[in-house]
């Protein structure tokens, strides 16, 4: 089912947590809702499972608008963050309720629930009660409540943000294979870049409630509209270099050379200049200068620590020989180099 | 924190000895003293005196132990009837006060604004004298003046003599009991309900529950160990109804006699007849009927609870 809402709002008070959003959610796809703490992410789930009513905006299941129907009316599944599983009940008993409440006979109920239960490989727990099963499995067991009245939307909100790292990489393998194999439209919350990154098939960016960015993982990379995607994707972090524009390219604070860059900007402008680590390379058609401050070894890769003007900026290099304390030249790729206004963010590169 | 620190609180820690119990105690002391004074004491006494045969209060003589007054009052037609009257009297009172204390809990659970005033009001049948309430609910189940038979006789009905016919008079008592517990359950069920996290009522909503559904699949289990809880207490409370009886038909059990309960019996003994052996042996009769009965519903509620 596609998901399309329109200029979606929520105030609390004075306060808006989620600020005119809109988006378009294609059916069978698992998106990533990413953003930091308290930028409205919650918010938004509650809103399109309809335990929140919206304060403006619509939202659309495929051509319905269901903006004003109850969340027991939607057909929605949702996984809490701590999985809300009714502590009273076996795991049989939880993955059933959906199908309990709909009056579906006790048997055929079970029959339903023992496909899912198969999926998600909880068959050996059926009999015990929540509070007898580790994270990942009652995890597990929300995910199943949630898929087992084919809801024609799954919403997970940070379902895998209780778990330890190991576990945490398994379940979201998982998940996606989950939801491949079911091919119910998803959307996955989270504020772990590399989470998003390496499960969804499209990230929407949230800041305070602003949509910032909504594209593949690949856009958000290598095409970021601001400063703030650009900072918040990506391993390592970007870098990020503060500086001037002369008439003919950046001016980094501290340095006096000028690094070209073929864009028109009005002389004076406050910039950043961004650089992802894969973009710069050493001693290869030299732009500026740097000196090695650390290295480290990554795989079969050093990663380089250069200084240069008042930042820092990290690189990669297969050069074995460099050592901490030279001055090495810096060329830059034709990706992963940007420019941005220091005061607004907006990207000018 | 320092070495010696850590070596001190490792003593403490292993050291339990009489001295280690002697701060407490002190602290304890008053509420000891207290509970053995009126309650402790009074009741082995008590069971001491009903092993008495003709025991004479003020003179203090008897002519030996046994179980005689036992048998007078286990077989005296009075008790028997007392003890009738007072078991149906729990089993009316306790489950319908209960499940309206439920409803009202329910409903003063959704309105926040106007909980703290509710809270208030159904608390002020706690704190005021029971014969001062008596004398309203008298008032209430007059015959000529009365509120109910006005309401009754408005909606075409004939008025009924509420205080002086036996079996009418029964309803009276338990109409009025029902509602003389309520304030306390209410109170305890809207704590329970305040207790239950809400995300599992959201949850269920999103699984597509109906909110009577909800009541039924979600908050009631999960309110299982408060209701219980206040079934044993109302029960226990119920078995010793006393002051609305008295305050209901001024000091007589019911019209024609015919409302005895266990605890009027017991100070009809004590205060009117001067048994002290039989009031005695009738406090402890009602007191084994009451522990059987609440071990019974603990058992049952172990197996009804389980999560
Ligand atoms: N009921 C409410 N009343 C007032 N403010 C609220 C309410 N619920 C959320 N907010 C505010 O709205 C903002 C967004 O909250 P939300 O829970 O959606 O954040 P989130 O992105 O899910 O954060 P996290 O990653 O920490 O879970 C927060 O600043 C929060 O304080
Ligand atoms: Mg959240």
């Amino acid at each position: 089912m596609k998901v399309t809402i329109k200029e979606l709002t929520k105030k609390f008070g004075d306060f808006t947590a989620v600020d005119h959003v809109s988006a378009e959610f294609d059916d069978g796809k698992l998106i990533a809702l990413l953003g930091p703490s308290g930028c409205g992410k919650t918010t938004m789930l509650n809103m399109l499972s309809g335990i929140l009513p919206s304060t403006e905006g619509k939202i659309f299941f495929d051509d319905e608008d269901v903006t004003d129907l109850s969340a027991d009316k939607r057909g929605v599944g949702l996984v809490f963050q701590n999985y809300a599983l009714y502590p009273h009940m076996t795991v049989l008993e939880n993955v059933c309720f959906p199908l309990r409440i709909r009056g579906v006979p006790k048997k055929e109920r079970i029959e339903k629930a023992m496909k899912f239960i198969n999926l998600v490989h909880i068959e050996d727990y059926l009999d015990r009660k929540p509070a007898e099963l580790s994270g990942g499995q009652q995890q597990r067991v929300a995910i199943t409540r949630a898929l087992i009245k084919k809801p024609k939307l799954l919403l997970l909100d940070e379902p895998l943000s209780n778990l330890d790292a190991k576990l945490r990489v398994e379940m979201r393998e998982e998940i996606r294979r989950i939801q491949k194999e079911s091919g119910v439209t998803t959307i996955f919350v989270t504020h772990d870049q590399e989470e998003a990154s390496s499960i969804s098939d499209s990230i929407m960016l949230l800041k305070r409630g602003v949509q910032q960015q909504f594209g593949t993982v690949d856009d958000l990379c290598d095409n970021p509209v601001n400063l703030f995607t650009a900072d918040f994707l990506g391993t390592p972090t970007i870098n990020q270099v503060h500086g001037t524009w002369s008439e003919k390219g950046f001016v980094a604070d501290g340095q006096t050379e000028i690094i070209s860059f073929n864009v028109n900007i009005p002389t004076g402008t406050r910039l950043i200049y961004a650089s992802r680590a894969e973009a710069l390379k050493l001693n290869q058609d030299k732009q500026f200068e740097a000196e090695i401050l650390e290295k480290y070894k990554v795989g079969k890769d050093t990663l380089v620590r250069l200084k240069y003007g008042n930042g820092s900026l990290r690189a990669y290099t297969e050069d074995k020989t460099i050592q901490i304390g030279d001055i090495v030249g810096v060329g830059m790729k034709d990706f992963g180099v940007f420019l941005f206004e220091a005061e607004s963010g907006k990207r000018l590169l | 924190m320092s070495l010696q620190k850590r070596k001190k609180s490792i003593d403490a820690d292993v050291k339990i000895t009489y001295k280690t119990y002697l701060k407490p105690l002190l602290y304890l002391l008053p509420f000891i003293i207290s509970i053995s004074i009126f309650t402790i004491y009074p009741f082995f006494n008590a069971f001491v005196i009903s092993l008495k045969e003709n025991y004479k209060a003020l003179s203090g003589s008897f002519t030996g132990f046994g179980f005689g007054n036992y048998e007078y009052v286990l077989t005296n037609e009075t008790f028997i009837l007392a003890l009738k009257n007072t078991i149906t009297y729990v089993l009316w009172v306790v489950p319908i006060s209960t499940a309206l204390s439920l409803l009202v809990a329910v409903l003063l659970n959704r309105r926040t604004k106007l909980q703290a005033f509710f809270q208030t009001a159904y608390f002020l049948p706690l704190v005021t004298s029971a014969i001062a309430i008596g004398l309203v609910w008298r008032w209430l189940f007059n015959f000529d003046y009365g509120l109910i038979n006005f309401v009754l006789s408005r909606l075409g009905a004939d008025a009924i003599n509420w205080l002086n016919n036996p079996s009418y008079a029964k309803i009276a008592l338990i109409v009025y009991g029902i509602w003389s517990m309520m304030p306390f359950t209410i109170i305890l069920l809207l704590a329970g309900l305040q207790n239950i996290n809400k995300q599992y009522l959201i949850a269920a909503q999103v699984d597509g529950s109906r909110p009577t559904q909800t009541f039924a699949y979600i908050t009631v289990p999960l309110l299982a160990p408060t209701i219980g809880l206040t079934m044993i207490v109302n029960m226990i409370t119920a078995f010793k109804v006393f002051n609305e009886l008295f305050a209901l038909f001024n000091g007589k059990p019911g019209p024609a006699y015919s409302l005895y309960t266990v605890i009027y019996f017991m100070y009809e003994q004590f205060y009117v007849k001067y048994r002290l052996g039989t009031a005695a042996a009738s406090a402890i009769a009602l007191f084994f009927i009451v522990m059987i009965l609440t071990l019974i519903q603990l058992y049952m509620q172990r197996k009804w609870k389980n999560y």
